[in-house]
């Protein structure tokens, strides 16, 4: 299986890379300015957080919106590339109410899927100052804390998924697990 | 197995024997990340290899003389190097946390092309990590900090840089450490510019004297506590000078001193980390020997309870 990691400039984009390298995924780092049929053969890609501000740097982004328009495959946007993909299907983004950094209590709202397998309630780590404000039509909330309404989402026509907090990082409980269930996520869209 | 330190090691030296053509000097501070690189390329080119050590006079405590001593029982080819005058002068009057990354890169880099133009090295070997560029920023990241080794190298430098271990986080450079059987596997991290952004403020040998002298507390202290159980050792631990003075009494005089942070957190890969739930007596144990024994200099001691993010371990 061959899962690339977008750059959008985060601190935990390469940690992304480094989970599904442990995890023996073939995968590797790519510029988010990297066009899409360049991206070669690929059977999933993970949008990775990053500095922009979604909403009024969309430049930032480089060619996110295409890798959405254009596959068929499923992506998993984290933290500003969830942001990216609430905004590109008509949501909303804006900055939180609470800004949350570090430990913050995870609800779980369905279990499948992304959770499948997990507790109700976990600890998750997080780094962000903007939210998603209005969830994209067809789009379902997963998961949720005390200060931030979208914690995760999905859409339920496509196999697109989305995070705010980060799986990636050590701190976040259970965040091998959210990557194996994206990955299983994967090989049933392949059969 | 997630991490395989063998085939690192097998892979490296492999790619080392034909990226090194000529000499090579390596910088290393005798930390684990510099002490593995030198160890992988002393593999990988033998003699052609020169360690190179440079005391900036930012170092803790003792740790020039161990840092010597464990490279003799390396048995690597180093030198040491006292350029502690060259820093201070470079770091006078300076204190915007920033400028002090970027002047001591330079003045690391300039050792260095010294160094090498006398063994007559084309090459420099950097422990460099995973954490070390991605904080620095490049193109598409914001610079949360400027890492000596990255962020902080001068533009016209003309060494050919070999970072071994780029992609690399700690936990991992601890595996290959082990495996090569180094014997500062286990040592917490301490940053390239060492002392120097351990002090909040102006960079001077006096206020490096103070925060070595608390650097010492902080670490006995928590060295012994762990050792005796009362808790897991720390990832990283140390004491940071802040510019706040305030109000105390001593004797029944008032006094008017600094003000020393506690700060240790407990990490996997420094990406992320947590404060460190240190014990009440154990704080209280280094709050009355920094308070009693640095009565000169410090009369408040506070701890540190924030965790990464929105903090960074060290607090510049």
């Amino acid at each position: 299986m061959r899962v690339f990691v977008v750059d959008n400039g985060g601190q935990w984009t390469h940690r992304e890379w480094r989970v599904l390298k442990y995890l023996q995924v073939e995968t590797k780092i790519v510029p988010n300015t990297t066009p899409f049929d360049q991206l070669g053969q690929v059977d999933a890609l993970v949008l990775s957080g990053g500095a922009p501000d979604v909403a009024s740097e969309a430049g930032r982004m480089g060619n996110n919106g295409e890798y959405i328009d254009k596959a068929d495959f499923p992506i998993l946007g984290i933290c500003a590339g969830m942001h990216f993909m609430a905004n590109h299907f008509g949501g909303s983004t804006g900055p939180a109410i609470r800004a949350e950094f570090s430990k913050t209590r995870l609800y779980v709202d369905e279990a499948d899927g992304l959770f499948a397998g997990l507790p109700k309630e976990f600890d998750v780590w997080e780094s962000h100052n903007d939210e998603v404000k209005n969830v994209p039509e067809r789009f379902e909330v997963l998961a949720h804390s005390n200060t931030c309404k979208v914690e995760a989402m999905r859409s339920i026509k496509r196999p697109l998924y989305a995070l705010q907090f980060h799986p990636e990082v050590e701190n976040t409980d259970f965040g091998m697990d959210i990557f194996r269930n994206f990955l299983k996520q994967v090989e049933e869209w392949q059969k | 197995m997630m991490f395989d330190p063998k085939a690192f090691v097998e892979e490296k030296v492999e790619e080392l024997r034909k990226k090194i053509t000529g000499k090579a000097i390596i910088a290393c501070s005798g930390g684990v990340d510099s002490t593995v690189a030198a160890v992988l390329v002393d593999r990988a080119i033998g003699e052609r290899l020169l360690t190179v050590y440079v005391d900036t006079g930012l170092m803790r405590k003792g740790e020039t003389e161990s840092v010597r001593a464990m490279f003799i029982r390396l048995g690597v080819h180093f030198n040491v190097v006292d350029a502690s005058d060259e820093f201070f002068g470079a770091l006078k009057g300076v204190t915007d946390p920033e400028a002090k990354r970027k002047i001591i890169g330079e003045r690391f880099i300039r050792v260095f092309e010294r160094e090498a133009k006398t063994f007559g090295a084309d090459s420099l070997v950097q422990g460099t990590i995973a954490p070390d560029w991605i904080e620095s920023g490049d193109g598409v990241r914001d610079t949360i900090k400027s890492h000596h080794n990255v962020g902080g190298l001068p533009k016209d430098m003309k060494l050919k840089l070999v970072e071994p271990l780029w992609d690399l986080y700690k936990d991992e450079v601890r595996l290959v450490a082990r495996y090569l059987g180094i014997e500062v596997a286990e040592r917490q991290p301490f940053p390239g510019p060492a002392l120097a952004i351990r002090i909040i403020g102006e960079v001077t040998p006096e206020a490096a004297s103070i925060v070595r002298d608390a650097c010492v507390i902080v670490e006995e202290e928590l060295e012994e506590a762990s050792s005796k159980g009362l808790m897991v050792r720390p990832w990283q631990y140390f004491a940071v000078l802040l510019p706040v003075q305030s109000v105390g009494v001593q004797g029944d005089r008032r006094a008017y001193g600094r003000t020393i942070a506690i700060r240790s957190v407990d990490s996997t890969d420094a990406m992320t980390a947590s404060f460190s739930r240190i014990p009440y007596d154990v704080l209280e144990r280094i709050s009355l020997r920094i308070s009693n024994e640095m009565k000169a200099n410090v009369n408040r001691v506070v701890y540190d309870v924030t965790h990464k993010p929105p903090a960074t371990i060290e607090w510049e």
